[in-house]
């Protein structure tokens, strides 16, 4: 009774110190915890390509741009659309995200007019035009100019553009809602108002994202709550497996606020991860005590826990550190974001490996636990023993038809890899018929795209981008690109020098083209510098005239469109070297393309990393190097199908398909160590491998088989979601899930008899 | 008429109470009057070099022989570029009127072989890409804005009256200066120029002033856009002041010369 007594205290000096760190990280979460919601932020900012995007788009005041349209019924040419136009541009300019220079629309912008004795910048109009005929000389001088025409109007002449740069780290929740009540207040029967651009496909995704989960996180929760309780049979047991789930979350989190580490978009997997294997060690907990206790009705609750203790800390120890290398080797990537995944979530789980040896017996003392079950009753949630040996039966006496079956899914799933594709893209991430990816195809038809790619080219020489032989070359590159479906229009140096050449020869359409000598170059630069604004020329080429910046406009954002404009470029390189002329790349498009290749390729690498070191770990502790290839299998399968069958569905790679299959990684290493620890011990205590695997399956396989129940179920939940994004990491948890579970419980387990593991010659 | 009255009430409130009706001092309109009828030179001529620095710290350097002059409700200007070689003969006429119409400017490009007119729409415009509009390098009439001095303190070692003038138009570009004008030569030594939120956007100082043939003459100015970090620089040499040059240097013709 003393030791009861005593040990009744001792937990609850235990679960008090465990809820004051828990108090002390919540604390720290309440008050430093900073979302990270610009993506400049995520990216190696010592990555040459970023270094040098990051440094062109100084030198050329590259921005993101926001994009509003007007549509008007017959033609914007109305004296009610063009005041429209000139209030939201007006509205745009007062706002602080943007520099007056940085909106462009008809307004705003200048036009190059010729005329028989000279040339004009001129706007295009400052009092809206009321008569008709001030409305057609306006229409004509826009159908006139170039440099407008299909950029700023529609050729249909029904929509019209305003787009405005943001400043950079400018975007806000706030100023995405201002703008779109702005644009709604603008709407009218004749006129519809559109409102696309990166920054808010971007916004619109930092928003929906975490809402939408919001609303679905209390549900996964309430699922997995109720198929815990339906298994563990014990509101107290359930009630603490999720205390350890929550708590470790909560340690991980505050941990990251605490050490002023900022939340980014890959952090919100961490729950995913803490879920999927805090839920697991629970449930081993329970699994095990509640076998003791069922197996020995007449032991009191402390001879219950040691033994399980006893059963579980050297599995569980083995498991967590393994989980824990396989995260921590995160580190190689070269991205920030990703290598806190990895150690937020190694250190999440090291909590709930402490947890559960140490927070879930203080817990069960102080709170009792009683098995509802009497134990000769069946337990409802696991399958009846006789059912658990058929089924083992079942399975090894079919070994032929599971390596076949193996075989063939690893063959298909090899076939679906081939076919997997990286998409940086974030339009790609909402549904079809959504708003935002219906406005950006309806003004990617009409103009020349919504996305951009800039091209940077750089001489050592001064003037070299004076020199007609490099400009011409640059202007064969703009038509042969935009003559892909791909590119929508390309915009630079070039066209300002073709339309001022054209201009100053009384518009002449034979005079559009580059300038012929290196002279008349540079008088038409002087000329334009002269009247009209010298800032547009400082977007597209510097005072030496030896680095100049062109814009393509893209028909999408997405990794393959971005490719096949590069494809383009890349072709002139040879030529463009001949003349001294280097080639790059910039913008945030380029950028995020050039991030998913890093993160994948740290992804693939860190998983090959702790492929590698599972395989060592689980050899070293199996002190058997067949123990450490069979225990791999389990991962190695779940990741091959998950790659597979993303590849198979056409789901893209992205950061967060990429990362779920550390997933397979965090729950095939533990399933694969339960398993095999168990089985060792049984296999030592009756030498029988058919019969000690029999015992395995109806204990461990029992609690994976729970486990993954738990989890899909909880998971499964968010194909319910509106955000597809949410839905896919659902169906692909789930999937892992499920995999890393059967994968365990039939090849593993045929694996493991067909060759003899751990069986030393004493079974003959 | 009530009106009237508590307009003539308030006056008198204002002008009691208001810190600058000492007699002896000079109040900021009349200050800035002083400033405006300084003589200038009918006609000058001399080279200047125009220095661009953008916030990369790039440089922009242009060279020109400039002349300067001044028929009383015109002002003509003619320029021809020396240097850099590729716009070497390019030559720039502008001829502003005191009656308010819009200048008149032509362009000669050598390449064109052709004398263009260009139009500007404004005097807001940016004068050949530099940070001086062209407002900025011309007198602004003193009646435009009203005027009040501000404080007195020393620049550099020189006693200078602060007037702050505020434009009459309040769709001008700049929604107030601050001038700092030289107590004993009443020449404008540095001007702060603000934008329409009412931010510091230039700040233009006189680096060098000398007296040529009996009238002041600047000969190094810096204008400095402080919000983007970017400046301009005109350096004036072998400056001739008064010593006559024909209108006939004004035409369109003797802008194809290159000189």
């Amino acid at each position: 009774m003393k030791t009861k007594q005593n040990f009744k205290i001792l937990s609850a000096i235990s679960i008090v110190l465990f809820l004051a760190i828990s108090a002390y990280f919540f604390k720290a979460m309440t008050e430093n915890t900073r979302m990270e919601t610009n993506l400049d932020e995520y990216m190696p900012k010592d990555h040459p390509d970023f270094k040098y995007s990051d440094q062109a788009e100084e030198w050329f005041q590259i921005k993101d741009g926001i994009i509003i349209a007007i549509e008007h019924q017959e033609s914007i040419y109305n004296p009610e659309s063009l005041r429209k136009i000139k209030e939201l541009s007006k509205a745009l300019q007062d706002m602080d995200a943007f520099d007056d220079n940085e909106v462009k629309s008809l307004y705003t912008s200048d036009n190059i007019v010729g005329s028989a004795e000279g040339m004009e910048v001129e706007s295009f109009y400052k009092r809206v035009p009321k008569t008709d005929e001030e409305l057609t000389l306006l229409r004509h001088k826009v159908r006139d100019n170039e440099m407008v025409q299909g950029r700023l109007v529609s050729e249909s002449e029904t929509i019209a553009l305003i787009i405005a740069g943001i400043n950079d780290g400018a975007f806000s929740e706030d100023l995405y809602n201002e703008i779109l009540t702005l644009a709604e207040s603008y709407q009218s029967d004749q006129e519809r108002i559109y409102v696309a651009g990166r920054p808010i496909v971007e916004g619109t995704l930092g928003l929906l994202g975490p809402e939408d989960m919001k609303r679905m996180v209390p549900l996964v929760i309430a699922v997995i709550l109720l198929v815990l309780y339906w298994m563990l049979r014990s509101i107290r047991a359930t009630a603490a497996t999720l205390l350890t789930v929550f708590l470790s979350t909560v340690w991980a989190f505050g941990l990251m606020a605490a050490t002023g580490i900022p939340i980014y978009s890959v952090s919100t997997m961490i729950p995913v991860m803490l879920i999927a294997i805090g839920v697991a060690y629970g449930i081993y907990f329970f699994n095990h005590l509640k076998q003791f206790l069922m197996a020995n009705p007449e032991a009191d609750l402390l001879a219950g826990l040691s033994y399980t203790l006893r059963k579980l800390w050297k599995p569980l120890t083995m498991a967590a550190f393994t989980t824990i290398i396989g995260f921590i080797s995160l580190l190689s990537s070269e991205v920030y974001p990703i290598k806190y995944f990895g150690i937020f979530t190694a250190f999440g789980i090291a909590v709930s490996y402490l947890l559960a040896l140490l927070f879930l017996p203080a817990i069960t003392i102080l709170w009792g636990y009683r098995i509802k079950n009497r134990p000769n009753r069946k337990v409802a949630s696991s399958p009846s023993s006789q059912n658990v040996q058929a089924l083992t039966e079942g399975i090894l006496r079919r070994k032929k038809l599971i390596y076949v079956l193996t075989g063939a899914i690893i063959l298909f799933s090899i076939w679906g890899i081939q076919k997997v594709w990286i998409n940086s893209s974030f339009l790609d991430k909402f549904e079809k018929d959504s708003d935002i990816v219906q406005t950006d195809a309806f003004i990617n038809q009409h103009f020349g795209g919504t996305s951009t790619l800039n091209l940077v080219l750089e001489s050592e020489t001064n003037d070299a981008f004076k020199q007609p032989e490099v400009l011409e070359l640059i202007d064969k590159l703009q038509s042969e690109a935009v003559a892909i479906p791909e590119v929508g229009s390309s915009f630079g140096l070039t066209d300002y020098l073709k339309r001022m050449n054209k201009v100053m020869n009384s518009e002449m359409e034979a005079y559009y083209t580059i300038p012929e000598s290196v002279e008349m170059v540079a008088q038409y630069l002087l000329l334009y510098e002269m009247s009209g604004d010298p800032e547009n020329l400082t977007k597209v080429v510097n005072y030496d005239y030896n680095r100049t910046n062109f814009t393509f406009q893209l028909k999408g954002d997405d990794s393959k469109t971005i490719h096949a404009a590069l494809a383009i470029v890349e072709s002139y390189r040879p030529a463009f070297e001949a003349h001294g002329v280097a080639l790059n790349f910039a913008g945030s498009g380029y950028k995020a393309l050039v991030f998913t290749d890093l993160i994948l390729e740290g992804q693939l690498l860190s998983i090959a990393i702790s492929l590698g070191l599972v395989f060592l770990l689980l050899s070293i502790m199996f002190r058997s190097i067949k123990a450490g290839l069979i225990g791999s299998l389990p991962i190695i399968l779940t990741a091959i199908i998950s790659f597979g069958v993303m590849g198979l569905l056409n789901i893209p790679l992205s950061t967060t398909t990429a990362l779920l299959s550390s997933i397979a990684i965090g729950i095939g290493v533990d399933y694969a160590i339960h398993f095999l620890q168990n089985y060792r011990n049984y296999l030592d205590e009756s030498s029988n491998a058919s019969e000690a695997l029999q015992r395995t399956m109806q204990t461990t396989g029992n609690a994976i088989w729970n486990n993954a129940l738990v989890v899909i179920a909880g998971f499964l939940v968010l194909l319910f979601s509106v955000f597809p994004p949410n839905r896919m990491l659902g169906a692909l948890v789930s999937m892992n899930m499920f995999t890393s579970f059967l994968g365990t419980l039939s090849l593993m387990m045929v694996v493991i008899h067909a060759s003899r593991l751990f069986q030393k010659n004493k079974s003959k | 008429m009530k009106t009237s009255l508590l307009t003539i009430v308030g006056s008198i409130i204002i002008f009691l109470f208001s810190p600058g009706n000492l007699q002896a001092q000079l109040s900021g309109e009349a200050i800035m009057v002083k400033v405006y009828e300084l003589p200038t030179g009918d006609n000058t001529q001399g080279e200047l070099i125009m220095t661009l620095t953008n916030k990369q710290g790039e440089e922009r350097v242009r060279k020109l022989t400039q002349y300067l002059l001044n028929e009383g409700d015109t002002e003509k200007k003619i320029m021809f570029f020396t240097a850099p070689a590729d716009v070497k003969g390019t030559s720039f006429m502008n001829w502003s009127y005191s009656s308010g119409k819009d200048d008149d400017q032509w362009i000669y490009l050598p390449a064109l072989k052709r004398t263009k007119r260009i139009s500007s729409s404004g005097k807001g415009d940016y004068f050949m890409g530099s940070d001086f509009t062209y407002d900025d390098l011309g007198d602004r009439h003193p009646t435009s804005d009203t005027h009040q001095l501000v404080r007195e303190e020393g620049l550099n070692g020189v006693d200078c009256y602060v007037v702050e003038s505020t434009p009459k138009d309040p769709d001008y570009m700049y929604s107030r200066t601050l001038t700092w004008v030289d107590k004993s030569r009443f020449i404008g030594l540095k001007r702060a120029f603000y934008d329409e939120d009412g931010d510091l956007l230039k700040i233009l100082t006189i680096k060098s002033i000398d007296e040529i043939n009996g009238i002041l003459t600047i000969l190094e100015t810096e204008m400095e856009q402080v919000q983007k970090n970017h400046r301009t620089n005109m350096k004036f040499s072998n400056v001739k002041v008064n010593q006559g040059i024909s209108a006939n240097k004004f035409t369109e013709r003797s802008m194809t010369l290159g000189q």
